[in-house]
Parts: structure tokens; C-alpha cells; sequence
């Protein structure tokens, strides 16, 4: 899906977002478009929402010269919902859940030598934010809501929430090796203290703990989706050691690197829960879409902060992407702009006053507004998903989920 | 074959890296033991029975894209001490039966095990056949189980910054070696598990993660210290250093022949049968190699702190009889001045073998089954070394 909205052109984006927002008819619209980006469009829209079996919330056509569809509205959400009650909340609706989840995760963490036990345990201090296994137990409430009516959620399904935390955890600690990162999360990292050697073998621990768990969950296919995770990671990792000299391919290089890093972990967990849900294989789509894309919107967001945020909001220094030479969204647009960066993308930031001097022309640039627009986009999307499913106060929470990331500064 | 085209290839690469270069690297896995000549026949007699050359097994990831370019970045490491470089070209060093035992041993005691003929109904064999009396997801499961010790060492090769001497080189050498180190043993663990979710059995997948934790957490245990080498607690029995080559090395094997009986479906009772042997043969091997430095001077001595004689003479002389300051020539020396502690451990070594064997009694007589016998013998063996 988000791969067709990125190789439309800027206009067309543009125009979806207009129409996205002012809830107007496409067909409306007078503008110089051309006969092929309206015919992209209308396909988009048209795959989009009668990609699901379910009749869906949105339906929209195009009128364009010479196609046969009739201009509809396009319908956004309804207005009955209210989206800032507590009562959605996606936080509190699963507090029981999270509450302690922490916990359990350490008591799945067997280790019998007491400085395994304080390495493996260090980050699951409380102090994360635990938003994968909210989100993913959200999905598992409203895929189980979707098919039965009824409002559980399976212990197989927690632990898919646990598991993917335990992941998410052994990777940063290896991540923190590769980036020599000296602190996360407010305190030193596991390399600065117990050195490099036991911080990544640590991290194989926990991630060895994880598979015993879900091992135990003794479904196959679910063993295979969420090893497809842990393959993602690494290659992701690999994706960021090369570079493409194209500039078209840079950016598509970047998006499959941002899903392989950040999103697959949780598309691949939302389709878990939704396959231990017993859903059908198109529910089980529609979560892996959902958290396609919120956890593309969540990296993109990421990216951006880098530019925009400062050290102590953070937890951890700013441009520091710019300073691993990585070219991340907001670079990659404002090197449209200013040709001059794509040489030093190229050399990965290496030549004195690089890191500076690109954090300069991004301010200068649309980058950072623009990146901003295209994770609004991935939202928007994660949300045309979840219309999919019967509505729920969970379903509701998803997509304040979607909004949230939008809105984090941390 | 395209896999012996990427292997020459590769090997070519590092074919120029002189031993003497990673000498000095900090590295305690020994990886030139010499081995006897009944032990390298046992193991090419084995080979043969399985069908087909056990060097290769692991190098059909490096086909991979991403090994590809780890090949290309571990060149950019030659001239510097960072383990890796020993590992690698250990790695792709023809001929080393060393390396590739482990499968070769589950993939004999699949054979010997022979076919799953009542209780079909929890394996569906049909897509599979057996070639060479061994059932496809056995072979894949050596597999794994080659790529796992690899990615240990590798992993285990992992150089702290802040513990660097002057003789190491430059930190920018090292923190570049360690991201490759990383990069690659994470490649080769994932590929373990996809591999591992592949063979469509979660008790597999169990048992091996398992062993997967096990071997993490044999660098936690107070027999090592940070960086990895053997170190002598005080207060040390025998019974840490079975605890610390199981955790090592014997999880590993046990649980890998244990799971290569599951996915023929074999019974409990076989299961447990293949996983003692695993355990035993595991304690042998360690055990025989502990026992080289001390009949061969000329062995590479280092992680001799953790060995089986002198956990044993600290045993029983008590904390304070060895002195861990002391350079190795002179604990060697000491130890074997006392005949009776290198006798008990030879001694321990036979028994570990004695009961290797007998857990093999309840398999049929067959080829794989003489072959693993003899594996044994040539590990419990102790003839004088011909270097």
C-alpha cells in the first residue's frame, strides 16, 4: 500500500492529502492534473478500499477523461465517535495487561548466574515505554472482538506482546554495540558497563529466552511469522551498512530498511495475535498492514525528531543519525532541494563540518515538514485499515494509537 | 557447484591472512589441537556413511548476499588482532574436521536411529525421503546446529573497547571488527532461526533455543571472566566444570540429537538415549582436549585456568594450591608432577565414554552406529600425540 502512494508523484500526493482533509470529493477538484495521476489515484483508492472483503467505510472514484467512475464522497470518519474519551484511551485499555508485564517478562528471563540476571534484566526496569505490547495487545482485543464479539484476550496473545518487547530489547542492546551508544534510556548502556563482549551476547540470551516462549506457544505458523521478525532486523541492519548510489533508489532503500528495522516487528506481531485470534487470512492482512504502517509513521517520526528535538527530551543525543552517517527522511527530501547534499550523503557524513552543515540546510529545507506530511499518510492508512474491522473500543484506541505517534515529541 | 565457487572465492580473499598476524589476537578458542590419526579416520569413515562431506554445511549461507559483503568488510580487518580474523579463516579452512563434528554426530545418530516405522501419525513424512537413511530436516537440523556454534564464536569474539592494550592496534580497527563480529553471528542466529521455524516443530525449536541460551550463558559463569578467559574461583569443585562444558558444549549436542530423534518422531525413550549420548561424547571431547596441553607441551595453553586437571588439583589440594599468577609452564609443570590428578581425569574420560556407549545399546547395529562408537574410542583413546 505505502509503496503505491510513494511512486505517485509529489502532486498526487499532495492531492490525496488535500481531498484526505477537506473530505472532498476528488471529482471536484480543479486543478492541472493529469489524466495519469488521476488514474493512479482512482487505482489507489479503489485497491485501498475494496481491498478487504468486509464493505468498507470509504469508497471514493474518480471522474477522469475517459474513466467510467462517477465521483463519490469520500467518506472520513464518523462523527458519533468521540476519539478523546478516556474510555479509549489505548494506554488504559490494556492497563491490567501491562501492569506487571514487565515482570512476567523477567521471570521468562531464566538465568541462574546473578550478573546474566542483572545484564539480561536491565532494560526491563519500568522505565520503557512499552508501547509494542499496548499496541499489540490493542490489535489482539479488536481482532478477538472482530471475530467473536467478545472482549478477551488469549494468554498466547500476551505473550506475543512479551515476546516482541524481549526482541525489541535484545536488538537495542546490540544496536548500542553497533553504534558505541553510551547511555539509553537515561542510564549507561549495558557495553559501558559490562563491555561490549557481554553486552551482545546478552542480548543473544534474551532473545534465545524469547524463542523457548514462543516456542511454547506451540503454533507453527505463528513460530514462522515472528522468526520472519528477527531476520528483518538483520537485514535492515545490513541494508544500513551498504548505500545505493542512485538517488530514485534512495529513498525506497530507506523505507525498506525503516519497515525491516522498526516496522516489521510490529506488522509481524499484529499478525501473530491475529492468527492465535483464529481469524481469517484477511484480518490477519489487515493487522500486518496496520502495523506496516504505524510503525513506518513511528520511524518517520523518529527521523524527524532527530532534527527537531533536543538531548534531554530525548534520552539520548540528537543528529545522532546524521553523526552514524545514516541519510534519513528529512535529509533525502531536502537533498532535493540542495543537490549539494547528496555528495555528502555519499560519504556518510565523514568530511569535517558535514553533520552541521546538513542540519543547516534541512532547517532550511521542507524536509522535515515534508517527512511530517508523509508519516501523516502512513497514519491515515494504518486507520483506512483498522475501518475494516467490526468497531470496537479498541479499534477506536488503534487509531488514536495512529494519531499518537503523530504527535510524540519522545 | 556454486557453493565450492563461493568458497574458493572467499577462501582466496583471506587465503593471505598469515597465522602470525592473529597470533596475538585475544582469542582463547585453540583451533590447531592436533588431532590423533585414529581420530581422523574415525571421522572421514563417518563422512562417508552420511553421504556427503561434512565441510560444506554451513557454507551454503554464504551464498547470502550479506555474507558476501561480511567477506568483503572482514578483508578490511587484515593486519589487525580482532578475533574475527582467526574465526573466519578457521571457518573456511578446508579440511578441519574440527569444525563440523557436531553435525557430522547428529547426523550419524539420525542414521542410527534409523526410520520412524509405528506412530506415523504425529510426523508426516511424506514429501520427505530419506537419503542415506537420513530424513532432510535431520540434515537441516545439522545444519543449524553448525551455524549456532559459529555464530557463538564469533559472537564470543567480540573485543571489549575499554580493555585494550597497546599491542591490540588501533580502537577504530577494533570497533570496526566488533560491528562486523556482530553483524555476522547475528546473520548466521537468525538463519538458525528461520531455519529452525522451517522444520514446522516447536519442541525443536525449544530444545535447540534452549541450548542456544545455554551456550550464552556459559560466559556469565564464574569460570570466566569479562574478556572471556578461564579463570579459577576460589571454592571450585569438579562438578562447575561439567556444569560450564554443558552449558558450552553440551547443551548443544545433547539437545541437537535429542531433537533430530524428535523430527523422526521416535519415542521418548530414544530421545532420552540420544541425548545422554550427546551429553556424554560432549564431556569427552572437552575432557580430551582439557588433557592436551599437559602430554603435549607444544599445545597452546590458554584457558588452562578452566581446565579439567587443574579444577580437579584445586579441588582437591585445596584454593591456594595453584597460583593463578604463575605463568602456564609452571602450573602445567605442577600438575603433572602429580600423576594421580592426570590420571582421574583420563580416567573421568573413559567413563564418559563408557556411558556414550552405552547409550547407543538400545540403537540397532548398523554403519552409523560403529561409526559413532568409534568416534568415542578415538576421544577416550589417550596414545601419545603425533604433532
Amino acid at each position: 500500500m505505502a509503496t503505491t502512494v510513494l511512486s505517485m508523484s509529489g502532486t498526487s500526493i499532495k492531492m490525496l492529502n488535500y481531498c484526505l482533509k477537506n473530505d472532498v470529493c476528488v471529482h471536484g477538484m480543479k486543478t492541472g492534473f493529469t489524466g495519469a495521476s488521476l488514474r493512479r489515484l482512482s487505482m489507489y483508492l479503489k485497491h485501498s478500499c475494496h481491498k478487504t472483503k468486509k464493505e468498507s467505510l470509504c469508497t471514493a472514484k474518480v471522474r477522469s477523461h475517459g474513466l467510467p467512475y462517477l465521483g463519490q464522497r469520500f467518506k472520513g470518519r464518523q462523527a458519533e465517535k468521540d476519539l478523546n474519551s478516556p474510555s479509549t484511551h489505548p494506554y488504559t485499555l490494556v492497563e491490567n495487561h501491562l501492569n506487571g508485564i514487565t515482570c512476567r517478562i523477567k521471570q521468562d528471563l531464566k538465568a541462574i548466574d546473578h550478573e546474566l540476571l542483572h545484564v539480561s534484566e536491565y532494560y526491563f526496569d519500568g522505565q520503557g515505554k512499552l508501547f509494542r505490547p499496548m499496541l499489540i495487545m490493542l490489535m489482539a482485543k479488536a481482532a478477538n472482538f472482530h471475530e467473536t464479539q467478545m472482549d478477551r484476550l488469549l494468554a498466547s496473545q500476551e505473550k506475543i506482546a512479551m515476546i516482541a518487547e524481549m526482541i525489541h530489547t535484545a536488538s537495542l542492546m546490540h544496536d548500542d554495540v553497533i553504534d558505541a551508544a553510551d547511555s539509553r534510556r537515561g542510564k549507561p548502556s549495558i557495553n559501558q558497563v559490562w563491555g561490549q563482549r557481554k553486552a551482545i551476547i546478552g542480548g543473544d540470551f534474551v532473545m534465545a529466552m524469547a524463542s523457548i516462549e514462543l516456542a511454547r506457544i506451540r503454533n507453527e505458523d505463528v513460530v514462522s511469522v515472528v522468526a520472519q521478525i528477527t531476520e528483518d532486523l538483520v537485514r535492515g541492519e545490513f541494508m544500513q551498512l551498504g548505500s545505493k548510489e542512485r538517488e530514485e533508489e534512495r529513498f525506497t532503500h530507506y523505507l525498506n530498511k525503516s519497515f525491516k528495522k522498526t516496522a516489521s516487528l510490529l506488522a509481524n506481531s499484529c499478525k501473530a495475535v491475529a492468527i492465535l485470534g483464529q481469524c481469517d487470512e484477511g484480518v490477519a492482512e489487515v493487522a500486518f498492514e496496520y502495523g506496516k504502517n504505524i510503525g513506518i509513521s513511528f520511524q518517520l517520526i523518529d527521523d524527524l525528531l532527530d532534527f527537531t528535538s533536543c538531548d534531554h527530551v530525548m534520552g539520548k543525543p540528537t543528529a545522532a543519525d546524521l553523526k552514524l552517517g545514516l541519510a534519513t527522511a528529512p535529509v533525502l527530501f531536502a537533498a532535493k532541494k540542495y543537490p549539494e547534499l547528496n555528495a555528502m550523503i555519499m560519504r556518510r557524513f565523514t568530511e569535517e563540518g558535514d553533520v552541521e552543515t546538513a542540519r543547516q540546510l534541512v532547517a532550511k529545507s521542507d524536509g522535515v515538514a515534508e517527512t511530517r506530511e508523509l508519516a501523516q499518510n502512513h497514519s491515515r492508512e494504518a486507520v483506512r485499515q483498522i475501518h475494516t474491522l467490526t468497531n470496537s473500543k479498541y479499534t477506536t484506541a488503534l487509531e488514536r494509537v495512529a494519531d499518537m505517534v503523530l504527535s510524540r515529541n519522545k | 557447484m556454486q557453493v565450492r565457487k563461493t568458497f574458493i572465492g572467499i577462501s582466496r580473499l583471506l587465503s593471505y591472512i598469515r597465522v602470525a598476524h592473529t597470533q596475538n589476537a585475544r582469542c582463547f578458542v585453540s583451533w590447531n589441537q592436533p588431532k590423533t590419526s585414529d581420530w581422523k579416520k574415525a571421522v572421514s569413515e563417518a563422512e562417508k556413511i552420511v553421504g556427503y562431506p561434512t565441510s560444506f554445511m554451513s557454507l551454503r549461507c554464504l551464498l547470502s548476499d550479506e555474507l558476501a559483503n561480511v567477506a568483503l568488510q572482514v578483508r578490511k580487518l587484515v593486519g589487525t588482532k580482532h578475533p574475527l580474523l582467526k574465526t573466519a579463516r578457521g571457518f573456511l579452512d578446508n579440511g578441519k574436521h574440527s569444525l563440523q563434528t557436531r553435525g557430522l554426530m547428529i547426523l550419524l545418530i539420525s542414521k542410527a536411529a534409523g526410520a520412524k516405522s509405528e506412530n506415523m501419525e504425529n510426523v508426516d513424512h511424506s514429501a520427505d525421503e530419506m537419503v542415506s537413511g537420513i530424513y532432510p530436516s535431520q540434515r537441516q537440523l545439522a545444519e543449524i546446529t553448525e551455524m549456532i556454534n559459529t555464530a557463538n564464536l564469533v559472537h564470543r569474539g567480540v573485543v571489549n573497547l575499554d580493555t585494550l592494550k597497546d599491542t591490540d592496534g588501533s580502537l577504530k580497527d577494533m570497533e570496526f571488527g566488533n560491528k562486523i563480529a556482530v553483524l555476522s553471528g547475528d546473520f548466521l542466529l537468525t538463519s538458525a532461526s528461520t531455519g529452525l521455524a522451517e522444520l514446522r516443530n516447536t519442541k525443536v525449536v525449544e530444545l535447540v533455543s534452549m541450548a542456544i541460551g545455554d551456550m550464552m550463558s556459559a560466559e556469565f559463569t564464574s569460570l570466566r571472566d569479562r574478556n572471556g578467559q578461564g579463570v579459577l574461583p576460589e571454592g571450585v569443585t569438579f562438578s562447575c566444570w561439567e556444569r560450564q562444558t554443558f552449558l558450552q558444549s553440551g547443551s548443544l549436542l545433547s539437545r541437537g540429537c535429542r531433537s533430530a530423534m524428535e523430527l523422526a518422531g521416535h519415542n521418548e525413550q530414544v530421545q532420552m538415549a540420544a541425548e545422554e549420548f550427546g551429553k556424554n561424547i560432549a564431556y569427552a571431547r572437552q575432557m580430551n582436549e582439557d588433557l592436551l596441553p599437559f602430554a603435549n607441551l607444544g599445545v597452546d595453553p590458554n584457558g588452562i585456568l578452566s581446565s579439567a586437571p587443574v579444577i580437579r588439583y584445586a579441588e582437591v589440594h585445596g584454593p591456594q594450591s595453584i597460583d593463578t599468577f604463575s605463568g602456564h609452564e609452571k602450573i602445567i609443570a605442577t600438575i603433572i608432577r602429580d600423576n594421580e590428578t592426570i590420571e582421574w581425569c583420563k580416567e573421568k574420560c573413559r567413563d564418559y565414554g563408557r556411558k556414550a556407549i552405552t547409550a547407543l545399546d538400545s540403537f540397532e547395529p548398523s554403519e552409523a552406529k560403529s561409526a559413532l562408537v568409534n568416534i568415542v574410542q578415538a576421544t577416550t583413546a589417550f596414545k601419545p600425540v603425533k604433532s
